[in-house]
């Protein structure tokens, strides 16, 4: 017991003792002087060893569990009536993609692709791309998938802009924001699922809702406020002499100058709101991810690799629309 | 306010960038070294007692080399910069007790600038640029438009209405600048180094520009520049900084022939006297044209006087005001003109 000194030394041998008494180890029965090259860290477990009302790292993450158990009640009442529209427009939108007949949908998105690129080329694309999923029976799976990314992706833009424009403003609050940027962006998917799926049942929509939008908000948020900050100074300087307000700045001035950025934060929370579809239909989520979870599970290659084909189709879909309306911004900001 | 009036008054301005400009403000004395003051306390004196009066009607240069403080000078007077110390009084009210909405009323209608490197809005057309001052005010656009195109073409840009920023050279992006000052219609126009960053040829059509509007519409300008010719061109009264402190101020000419520092002696040192000197400066009065020839304007240039008479070298001439060609206000030998024209010694040390 590497550690007993220093209990004896703080006189806290009596407060040491439980029930079940000391543990006895076999260096101790033996007698043994501590060796150097065996001596243990004073971790949780060690210093149990020594004095057995210390906690365990069992105990602890134990009290973890406990903790949030004990508050996720007055969490739920809370965070469900905020969550509830959320789920409310996944599912609406699902049942509208779906039930809407494909020789409606499709070439409404292939005008939408058209009129938003200003590409023919950008519209063949997304053309291929669908008759392709139509014609290998994917079509629904994209569709469930693709009304998802939508709601998503205009949630993380409704949220994500604001946010950053507010980070602008304030180092302080920058500098508040960036470690959650960090955090959300870094920690591995399956984590921070844990505790939404203690949160939410796991039927609700919702639960996926929550997973995409945080994992996907991050690029938005980041390249707003990078964007409104990156406004050309002299320019800001002209407009503050001519009087503008803090509200004509922004809406007149930083906001437009700062589209390109903008835009490019919502091409990238496209992109990683699909990075998580597979990760979502583990939490109940429709679409492709279902099929490609079915392929991993069941050792079916074959659809795996086509769901996961199809996903790839998405992105590229998305990919170039939102690029080729980034790019359209951006002609119209220079010439 | 009539013109001559003083339109700005700047009194016992201090200006100290560091992390507690107050406490080291008393360290401050008429004299001191800049990089002495900075080693000795970590801050920057940027503006050292600054005394100025701008009236009405009259282009006032602020001149100096990088780091004089000229241009923390100008953005203090429509308080784009906050002073550390004293008092700014436009038409007798004092901007720097001015609350933000006030002041923000201020830089819509009382004062407008134009900037070194043109500062425009690059996602606007040239016409939606212009019209920034009437559009901060809340004023219609179709008459602010209308407004603007006039003051477009009067700067020489008719039909670039709809260009955008990027399309336009330096020169004409400048234009746009001016033009947007000149349509906010504001009494009081500052000029941050605005023709320092175009090409001579451009720099010189662009003077004659702001000299020729000047003649119609009588705005106290402000003008920074560290071109010495560009301020004996424009400068109704001349305000020379150094290092935050003012050397000596005064009319142009009056600076020029009695300069009061040595900074100023090797200043003026290369400038062409001919071109510059004005015969008013050199006279000496009188009332009458007795005992003179031909009459020649107080404001004519040495140069003008000496081209005029094909390289004569005698004869007196009668100085007549420069606005009234029959009032005699001196009178002036040639001899004076042609010695006028050789730099004197330096005096200061």
């Amino acid at each position: 017991m590497a550690y007993d000194w220093i209990f004896s030394a703080l006189g806290m041998t009596d407060a040491c003792k439980t029930d079940s008494g000391p543990l006895l180890s076999l260096s101790s029965l033996r007698n043994e002087a501590p060796n150097p090259w065996d001596l243990p860290f004073p971790s949780l477990d060690t210093l149990n060893e020594a004095c057995a009302a210390f906690p365990k790292t069992r105990d602890f993450t134990a009290a973890l569990e406990d903790g949030f158990l004990y508050i996720r009640p007055a969490l739920r009442t809370i965070l469900d009536p905020l969550t509830q529209p959320l789920s409310w427009a996944l599912d609406g939108a699902l049942t509208l993609f779906v039930e809407m007949p494909w020789w409606i949908l499709v070439p409404l998105l292939i005008l939408v692709a058209k009129l938003l690129s200003n590409s023919y080329k950008v519209a063949s694309i997304v053309a291929t791309s669908f008759l392709f999923l139509l014609f290998v029976d994917y079509y629904e799976f994209a569709i469930q998938t693709l009304s998802i990314i939508f709601v998503c992706t205009v949630l993380c833009v409704a949220f994500g802009v604001p946010l950053g424009i507010a980070m602008s403003r304030s180092d302080r609050f920058q500098n508040a924001i960036i470690p959650i940027l960090d955090m959300l962006q870094t920690l591995p998917t399956f984590v921070y699922l844990i505790p939404l799926i203690f949160l939410f049942n796991i039927t609700e929509p919702k639960l996926y809702g929550l997973a995409i939008i945080l994992y996907a908000i991050v690029p938005v948020v980041r390249l707003t406020n990078l964007g409104i900050r990156l406004v050309d100074r002299d320019v800001m300087e002209a407009v503050t002499a001519f009087g503008l307000t803090d509200r004509q700045k922004l809406y007149r001035v930083q906001i437009p100058l700062a589209l390109p950025n903008i835009m490019a934060g919502v091409n990238q929370t496209i992109m990683m709101s699909l990075a998580m579809v597979v990760i979502a239909s583990l939490v109940s989520a429709p679409g492709l991810g279902t099929l490609v979870l079915d392929g991993i599970n069941n050792l079916r290659l074959g659809v795996g690799f086509l769901a996961g084909f199809g996903i790839v189709l998405i992105a590229i879909m998305l990919d170039r629309v939102s690029k080729a309306a980034l790019a359209r911004i951006d002609k119209s900001n220079k010439s | 306010m009539a013109l001559g009036d003083v339109k700005i008054s700047v009194q016992n301005l201090f200006k100290i960038y560091g992390h507690n400009p107050r406490a080291v403000q008393d360290k401050v004395y008429d004299g001191i070294d800049k990089s002495a003051f900075m080693q000795e306390t970590g801050h920057v004196l940027a503006l050292n007692n600054i005394n100025v009066d701008m009236r009405e009607g009259q282009i006032t240069v602020v001149m100096g080399l990088s780091g004089s403080g000229k241009s923390t000078l100008i953005r203090h007077l429509n308080r784009l910069i906050e002073p550390t110390s004293g008092q700014i009084f436009l038409d007798g009210t004092d901007v720097l007790a001015m609350d933000e909405e006030a002041l923000r009323d201020l830089r819509r209608r009382s004062m407008s600038m134009v900037f070194q490197k043109f500062a425009l809005l690059p996602h606007r057309t040239v016409l939606a640029n212009t019209i920034l001052a009437p559009e901060a005010r809340g004023e219609n656009i179709k008459q602010a438009e209308n407004e603007a195109r006039k003051w477009l073409a009067r700067v020489g840009l008719e039909g670039m209405e709809d260009s955008y920023p990027s399309q336009l050279s330096g020169g004409m992006q400048q234009r746009v600048g001016l033009a947007r000052a000149l349509t906010s219609n504001a009494d009081v126009m500052l000029m941050d180094e605005a023709f320092s960053a175009l090409d001579p040829l451009i720099r010189t059509s662009m003077q004659d520009l702001l000299l020729e509007l000047q003649r119609d519409l009588h705005k106290t300008i402000i003008f920074i520049t560290h071109d010495l010719d560009e301020a004996l061109k424009l400068a109704d009264h001349l305000v020379v900084l150094k290092d935050g402190y003012i050397v000596q101020q005064g009319d142009p000419q009056e600076i020029l022939l009695r300069p009061a520092a040595r900074y100023i002696e090797e200043f003026i040192q290369d400038i062409n006297r001919a071109r510059v000197l004005k015969v008013k400066s050199i006279m000496s009065p009188a009332k009458t044209k007795r005992g003179c020839g031909d009459v020649v304007r107080g404001d004519d240039t040495l140069e003008a006087v000496i081209n005029a008479h094909k390289g004569r070298v005698d004869g007196t001439f009668a100085v007549s005001d420069p606005n009234d060609a029959t009032k005699i206000i001196g009178k002036v030998k040639m001899e004076d003109i042609y010695r006028a024209l050789v730099r004197p010694q330096m005096q200061h040390d």
